[in-house]
Protein backbone atom coordinates (compact mmCIF):
# COMPACT_ATOMS: atom_id res chain seq x y z
CA UNK A 1 0.00 0.00 0.00
CA UNK A 2 1.52 3.36 -0.94
CA UNK A 3 -1.58 5.48 -0.55
CA UNK A 4 -4.94 5.27 1.12
CA UNK A 5 -8.14 7.25 1.07
CA UNK A 6 -9.53 9.12 4.08
CA UNK A 7 -13.26 9.64 4.54
CA UNK A 8 -13.46 12.53 6.98
CA UNK A 9 -15.35 12.49 10.27
CA UNK A 10 -19.10 12.62 9.98
CA UNK A 11 -21.96 11.62 12.25
CA UNK A 12 -24.41 8.99 11.09
CA UNK A 13 -27.07 6.81 12.62
CA UNK A 14 -26.34 3.16 13.36
CA UNK A 15 -27.73 1.45 10.22
CA UNK A 16 -26.13 4.13 8.00
CA UNK A 17 -22.76 3.69 9.71
CA UNK A 18 -22.75 -0.09 9.37
CA UNK A 19 -24.06 0.01 5.79
CA UNK A 20 -21.37 2.48 4.72
CA UNK A 21 -18.62 0.36 6.30
CA UNK A 22 -19.94 -2.61 4.31
CA UNK A 23 -20.27 -0.59 1.09
CA UNK A 24 -16.64 0.51 1.41
CA UNK A 25 -15.52 -3.05 2.27
CA UNK A 26 -17.24 -4.38 -0.86
CA UNK A 27 -15.80 -1.65 -3.09
CA UNK A 28 -12.28 -2.18 -1.73
CA UNK A 29 -12.58 -5.95 -2.12
CA UNK A 30 -13.75 -5.54 -5.71
CA UNK A 31 -10.70 -3.38 -6.46
CA UNK A 32 -12.95 -0.39 -7.18
CA UNK A 33 -11.76 1.67 -4.21
CA UNK A 34 -8.34 2.17 -2.64
CA UNK A 35 -7.54 1.14 0.95
CA UNK A 36 -9.76 3.39 3.06
CA UNK A 37 -9.67 4.90 6.53
CA UNK A 38 -13.10 6.20 7.46
CA UNK A 39 -13.73 8.29 10.60
CA UNK A 40 -17.22 8.65 11.97
CA UNK A 41 -19.49 9.12 14.95
CA UNK A 42 -22.84 7.88 16.20
CA UNK A 43 -25.85 10.15 16.52
CA UNK A 44 -28.24 9.12 17.99
CA UNK A 45 -26.44 6.81 20.43
CA UNK A 46 -26.56 3.12 19.60
CA UNK A 47 -25.67 -0.35 20.75
CA UNK A 48 -23.91 -2.52 18.17
CA UNK A 49 -23.83 -6.25 18.73
CA UNK A 50 -21.47 -8.82 17.28
CA UNK A 51 -22.47 -10.95 14.30
CA UNK A 52 -22.93 -14.07 16.46
CA UNK A 53 -24.53 -12.53 19.53
CA UNK A 54 -27.98 -13.22 20.85
CA UNK A 55 -29.64 -9.81 20.95
CA UNK A 56 -31.87 -10.47 23.97
CA UNK A 57 -28.92 -11.71 26.03
CA UNK A 58 -26.85 -8.61 25.32
CA UNK A 59 -29.16 -5.64 24.98
CA UNK A 60 -31.68 -4.08 27.34
CA UNK A 61 -34.17 -3.43 24.55
CA UNK A 62 -36.69 -1.64 26.73
CA UNK A 63 -34.06 0.79 28.03
CA UNK A 64 -32.86 1.43 24.48
CA UNK A 65 -36.38 2.11 23.27
CA UNK A 66 -37.12 4.49 26.15
CA UNK A 67 -33.86 6.39 25.68
CA UNK A 68 -33.74 6.70 21.91
CA UNK A 69 -30.80 4.31 21.56
CA UNK A 70 -30.64 2.43 18.25
CA UNK A 71 -29.63 -1.21 18.08
CA UNK A 72 -27.72 -2.63 15.14
CA UNK A 73 -26.10 -5.99 14.36
CA UNK A 74 -22.58 -5.71 12.96
CA UNK A 75 -21.06 -7.68 10.11
CA UNK A 76 -18.11 -8.33 12.44
CA UNK A 77 -17.97 -10.72 15.38
CA UNK A 78 -17.10 -9.74 18.91
CA UNK A 79 -19.11 -8.20 21.73
CA UNK A 80 -21.82 -5.62 22.31
CA UNK A 81 -20.71 -1.98 22.34
CA UNK A 82 -22.45 1.20 23.47
CA UNK A 83 -21.67 4.03 21.05
CA UNK A 84 -22.38 7.58 22.23
CA UNK A 85 -21.90 10.81 20.26
CA UNK A 86 -18.68 11.36 22.24
CA UNK A 87 -16.95 8.41 20.62
CA UNK A 88 -14.59 8.57 17.65
CA UNK A 89 -15.07 5.49 15.50
CA UNK A 90 -12.76 4.34 12.73
CA UNK A 91 -13.01 1.77 10.00
CA UNK A 92 -10.10 0.57 7.92
CA UNK A 93 -10.68 -1.47 4.78
CA UNK A 94 -7.95 -3.03 2.75
CA UNK A 95 -7.73 -5.75 0.09
CA UNK A 96 -7.34 -9.19 1.64
CA UNK A 97 -4.03 -9.83 -0.10
CA UNK A 98 -2.45 -6.44 0.63
CA UNK A 99 1.04 -7.30 1.96
CA UNK A 100 0.99 -4.39 4.42
CA UNK A 101 -1.56 -6.21 6.60
CA UNK A 102 -0.54 -9.60 8.08
CA UNK A 103 -2.66 -12.59 7.08
CA UNK A 104 -2.86 -13.92 10.63
CA UNK A 105 -5.71 -12.38 12.58
CA UNK A 106 -3.79 -11.44 15.71
CA UNK A 107 -0.98 -9.85 13.72
CA UNK A 108 -3.44 -7.85 11.65
CA UNK A 109 -5.24 -6.46 14.71
CA UNK A 110 -1.91 -5.33 16.11
CA UNK A 111 -0.86 -3.77 12.80
CA UNK A 112 -4.07 -1.73 12.45
CA UNK A 113 -4.23 -0.83 16.17
CA UNK A 114 -0.62 0.41 16.23
CA UNK A 115 -1.35 3.82 14.63
CA UNK A 116 -4.26 4.27 17.05
CA UNK A 117 -1.96 3.61 20.00
CA UNK A 118 0.57 6.08 18.57
CA UNK A 119 -2.13 8.74 18.15
CA UNK A 120 -3.34 8.26 21.72
CA UNK A 121 0.23 8.50 23.04
CA UNK A 122 0.76 11.71 21.09
CA UNK A 123 -2.08 13.39 23.00
CA UNK A 124 -0.68 12.15 26.31
CA UNK A 125 -2.56 8.87 26.79
CA UNK A 126 -0.25 5.96 27.83
CA UNK A 127 -2.14 3.38 25.74
CA UNK A 128 -1.04 -0.19 25.07
CA UNK A 129 -2.32 -3.16 23.08
CA UNK A 130 -4.14 -5.99 24.81
CA UNK A 131 -4.62 -9.09 22.69
CA UNK A 132 -6.80 -10.01 20.92
CA UNK A 133 -8.41 -6.74 19.97
CA UNK A 134 -8.34 -4.10 22.71
CA UNK A 135 -6.34 -1.00 23.54
CA UNK A 136 -6.01 -0.27 27.25
CA UNK A 137 -4.84 2.40 29.66
CA UNK A 138 -4.17 1.29 33.24
CA UNK A 139 -5.87 -2.06 32.52
CA UNK A 140 -9.03 -0.27 31.36
CA UNK A 141 -10.34 -0.37 27.82
CA UNK A 142 -10.15 2.87 25.82
CA UNK A 143 -10.58 1.28 22.38
CA UNK A 144 -12.00 -1.97 21.06
CA UNK A 145 -11.92 -3.32 17.52
CA UNK A 146 -13.56 -6.03 15.47
CA UNK A 147 -12.69 -7.52 12.11
CA UNK A 148 -14.48 -9.22 9.30
CA UNK A 149 -12.89 -10.66 6.17
CA UNK A 150 -15.32 -10.87 3.29
CA UNK A 151 -15.79 -9.91 -0.35
CA UNK A 152 -12.02 -10.08 -0.92
CA UNK A 153 -11.16 -7.52 1.72
CA UNK A 154 -10.49 -7.02 5.43
CA UNK A 155 -12.58 -4.56 7.41
CA UNK A 156 -11.49 -3.59 10.89
CA UNK A 157 -13.65 -1.11 12.74
CA UNK A 158 -13.47 0.07 16.29
CA UNK A 159 -14.11 2.62 18.98
CA UNK A 160 -11.94 5.31 20.52
CA UNK A 161 -13.53 6.55 23.72
CA UNK A 162 -13.00 10.31 23.74
CA UNK A 163 -15.85 10.49 26.23
CA UNK A 164 -18.75 8.38 27.44
CA UNK A 165 -22.30 9.02 28.52
CA UNK A 166 -22.41 6.74 31.54
CA UNK A 167 -26.15 7.29 32.02
CA UNK A 168 -26.71 5.17 28.88
CA UNK A 169 -24.72 2.13 30.08
CA UNK A 170 -27.79 0.20 31.28
CA UNK A 171 -28.41 -0.37 27.54
CA UNK A 172 -25.90 -3.23 27.81
CA UNK A 173 -26.92 -6.33 29.69
CA UNK A 174 -23.33 -6.90 30.81
CA UNK A 175 -22.57 -10.32 32.19
CA UNK A 176 -20.82 -10.11 35.51
CA UNK A 177 -18.84 -13.32 34.93
CA UNK A 178 -17.20 -11.87 31.84
CA UNK A 179 -16.22 -8.63 33.50
CA UNK A 180 -14.94 -10.25 36.67
CA UNK A 181 -12.48 -12.10 34.49
CA UNK A 182 -10.89 -8.81 33.54
CA UNK A 183 -11.02 -7.45 37.08
CA UNK A 184 -13.94 -5.05 36.92
CA UNK A 185 -17.32 -5.12 38.58
CA UNK A 186 -19.23 -3.44 35.84
CA UNK A 187 -18.71 -1.84 32.48
CA UNK A 188 -18.13 1.60 33.99
CA UNK A 189 -15.11 0.27 35.87
CA UNK A 190 -13.82 -1.63 32.88
CA UNK A 191 -13.58 1.34 30.51
CA UNK A 192 -11.81 4.70 30.57
CA UNK A 193 -12.04 7.76 28.34
CA UNK A 194 -9.65 10.36 26.95
CA UNK A 195 -11.61 13.11 28.73
CA UNK A 196 -11.18 11.39 32.11
CA UNK A 197 -7.43 10.93 31.67
CA UNK A 198 -6.63 14.39 30.31
CA UNK A 199 -9.24 16.30 32.29
CA UNK A 200 -10.39 18.03 29.09
CA UNK A 201 -12.35 17.26 25.97
CA UNK A 202 -10.53 16.34 22.76
CA UNK A 203 -12.57 16.94 19.63
CA UNK A 204 -13.11 14.16 17.12
CA UNK A 205 -11.65 16.34 14.34
CA UNK A 206 -8.45 16.88 16.31
CA UNK A 207 -7.76 13.22 17.07
CA UNK A 208 -8.83 12.27 13.53
CA UNK A 209 -6.10 14.50 12.09
CA UNK A 210 -3.46 12.88 14.30
CA UNK A 211 -4.77 9.39 13.47
CA UNK A 212 -4.46 9.99 9.74
CA UNK A 213 -0.86 11.08 10.23
CA UNK A 214 -0.10 7.96 12.29
CA UNK A 215 -1.67 5.68 9.68
CA UNK A 216 0.59 7.37 7.09
CA UNK A 217 3.65 6.76 9.28
CA UNK A 218 2.85 3.16 10.21
CA UNK A 219 1.87 2.05 6.71
CA UNK A 220 4.42 4.20 4.90
CA UNK A 221 1.58 5.49 2.72
CA UNK A 222 0.15 8.85 1.72
CA UNK A 223 -3.37 9.84 2.75
CA UNK A 224 -5.75 11.30 0.17
CA UNK A 225 -8.78 13.04 1.56
CA UNK A 226 -11.52 12.22 -0.89
CA UNK A 227 -15.16 11.39 -1.31
CA UNK A 228 -17.09 8.19 -1.63
CA UNK A 229 -17.34 6.65 -5.06
CA UNK A 230 -20.66 6.45 -6.86
CA UNK A 231 -20.92 2.76 -5.95
CA UNK A 232 -20.39 3.49 -2.28
CA UNK A 233 -22.97 6.27 -2.22
CA UNK A 234 -25.71 3.98 -3.44
CA UNK A 235 -26.35 1.42 -0.77
CA UNK A 236 -30.08 1.59 0.08
CA UNK A 237 -30.32 -2.20 0.09
CA UNK A 238 -27.52 -2.48 2.61
CA UNK A 239 -28.97 0.23 4.81
CA UNK A 240 -32.37 -1.40 4.64
CA UNK A 241 -30.89 -4.70 5.78
CA UNK A 242 -29.20 -3.09 8.79
CA UNK A 243 -32.54 -1.48 9.70
CA UNK A 244 -34.47 -4.73 9.32
CA UNK A 245 -35.86 -6.86 12.15
CA UNK A 246 -34.72 -10.00 10.27
CA UNK A 247 -31.08 -8.99 10.38
CA UNK A 248 -31.06 -7.40 13.83
CA UNK A 249 -32.90 -10.26 15.53
CA UNK A 250 -31.42 -13.12 13.51
CA UNK A 251 -29.81 -14.51 16.70
CA UNK B 1 -35.90 -30.96 24.43
CA UNK B 2 -34.21 -27.56 24.38
CA UNK B 3 -30.71 -27.81 25.78
CA UNK B 4 -28.02 -25.19 26.19
CA UNK B 5 -24.47 -25.07 27.44
CA UNK B 6 -22.72 -21.76 28.18
CA UNK B 7 -18.97 -21.37 28.66
CA UNK B 8 -16.74 -18.44 29.40
CA UNK B 9 -13.19 -18.85 28.18
CA UNK B 10 -9.97 -17.50 29.62
CA UNK B 11 -9.72 -14.45 27.38
CA UNK B 12 -13.21 -13.47 28.45
CA UNK B 13 -15.16 -14.68 25.43
CA UNK B 14 -18.57 -16.17 26.05
CA UNK B 15 -20.01 -18.96 23.94
CA UNK B 16 -23.43 -20.56 24.04
CA UNK B 17 -24.53 -23.72 22.25
CA UNK B 18 -28.30 -24.05 22.08
CA UNK B 19 -30.04 -27.08 20.62
CA UNK B 20 -33.38 -28.66 20.04
CA UNK B 21 -32.93 -32.41 20.58
CA UNK B 22 -35.51 -35.12 19.97
CA UNK B 23 -34.78 -38.75 20.84
CA UNK B 24 -31.05 -38.01 20.99
CA UNK B 25 -31.06 -36.44 17.53
CA UNK B 26 -30.29 -32.75 16.90
CA UNK B 27 -33.23 -30.97 15.28
CA UNK B 28 -31.81 -27.43 15.49
CA UNK B 29 -28.53 -25.88 16.62
CA UNK B 30 -27.40 -22.29 17.31
CA UNK B 31 -23.95 -21.18 18.34
CA UNK B 32 -23.92 -17.65 19.76
CA UNK B 33 -21.55 -15.35 21.62
CA UNK B 34 -18.88 -12.69 21.31
CA UNK B 35 -16.28 -14.86 19.59
CA UNK B 36 -14.91 -14.35 16.06
CA UNK B 37 -15.01 -16.79 13.16
CA UNK B 38 -13.31 -16.18 9.82
CA UNK B 39 -15.14 -16.67 7.57
CA UNK B 40 -18.29 -16.09 9.61
CA UNK B 41 -20.33 -18.45 7.45
CA UNK B 42 -18.32 -21.30 9.02
CA UNK B 43 -20.54 -21.13 12.08
CA UNK B 44 -23.73 -21.35 10.02
CA UNK B 45 -22.29 -24.35 8.18
CA UNK B 46 -21.56 -26.11 11.50
CA UNK B 47 -25.12 -25.39 12.68
CA UNK B 48 -26.55 -26.92 9.50
CA UNK B 49 -24.22 -29.95 9.62
CA UNK B 50 -25.30 -30.74 13.16
CA UNK B 51 -28.95 -31.21 12.22
CA UNK B 52 -29.83 -34.92 12.17
CA UNK B 53 -26.69 -35.89 14.10
CA UNK B 54 -26.43 -37.61 17.48
CA UNK B 55 -23.73 -38.26 20.08
CA UNK B 56 -22.06 -40.84 17.84
CA UNK B 57 -21.41 -38.51 14.92
CA UNK B 58 -21.66 -34.91 16.23
CA UNK B 59 -17.86 -34.60 16.52
CA UNK B 60 -17.41 -35.69 12.94
CA UNK B 61 -20.03 -33.17 11.79
CA UNK B 62 -18.25 -30.24 13.48
CA UNK B 63 -14.82 -31.37 12.31
CA UNK B 64 -15.88 -31.73 8.69
CA UNK B 65 -17.62 -28.33 8.69
CA UNK B 66 -14.79 -26.44 10.40
CA UNK B 67 -12.15 -26.92 7.69
CA UNK B 68 -10.64 -23.59 6.73
CA UNK B 69 -12.43 -21.67 9.49
CA UNK B 70 -10.34 -19.69 11.99
CA UNK B 71 -11.97 -19.34 15.40
CA UNK B 72 -10.91 -16.65 17.88
CA UNK B 73 -12.14 -16.85 21.45
CA UNK B 74 -13.10 -20.54 21.40
CA UNK B 75 -11.23 -23.67 20.32
CA UNK B 76 -12.73 -26.33 18.09
CA UNK B 77 -12.28 -28.98 20.81
CA UNK B 78 -14.14 -26.77 23.28
CA UNK B 79 -16.95 -26.27 20.82
CA UNK B 80 -17.22 -30.03 20.21
CA UNK B 81 -17.26 -30.64 23.97
CA UNK B 82 -20.15 -28.17 24.36
CA UNK B 83 -22.13 -29.85 21.59
CA UNK B 84 -21.56 -33.27 23.18
CA UNK B 85 -22.55 -31.96 26.60
CA UNK B 86 -25.87 -30.72 25.20
CA UNK B 87 -26.51 -34.21 23.81
CA UNK B 88 -25.45 -35.93 27.04
CA UNK B 89 -27.70 -33.65 29.09
CA UNK B 90 -30.61 -34.86 27.01
CA UNK B 91 -30.12 -38.55 27.78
Amino acid sequence: MNKFRVIEFEYGDAPFNMALDEAILRAVGAGKSPPTLRLYGWDPPAVSIGYFQEIREEVNLEFCHENGIQVVRRLSGGGAVLHTPKELTYSFSVEANDPSVPQDIQGSYLKICAPIISALREIGIPASFRPVNDIEVKKRKISGSAQTRRFGAILQHGTILLGMDYTLLPALRARTEKLTEKGAKDVAERIITVAEILGKEVRQAELSRILVKKFEDHFGAVANYSDLSEDECIFPALEERYRSIDWTFRR
Amino acid sequence: MDREVVRKFKDGKLVKVKMVIEGGVIKDAKITGDFFAHPEEGIEIIEKELIGKDLSNARQAVESAIGGVTLIGVRIEELIAMVQECLENDR
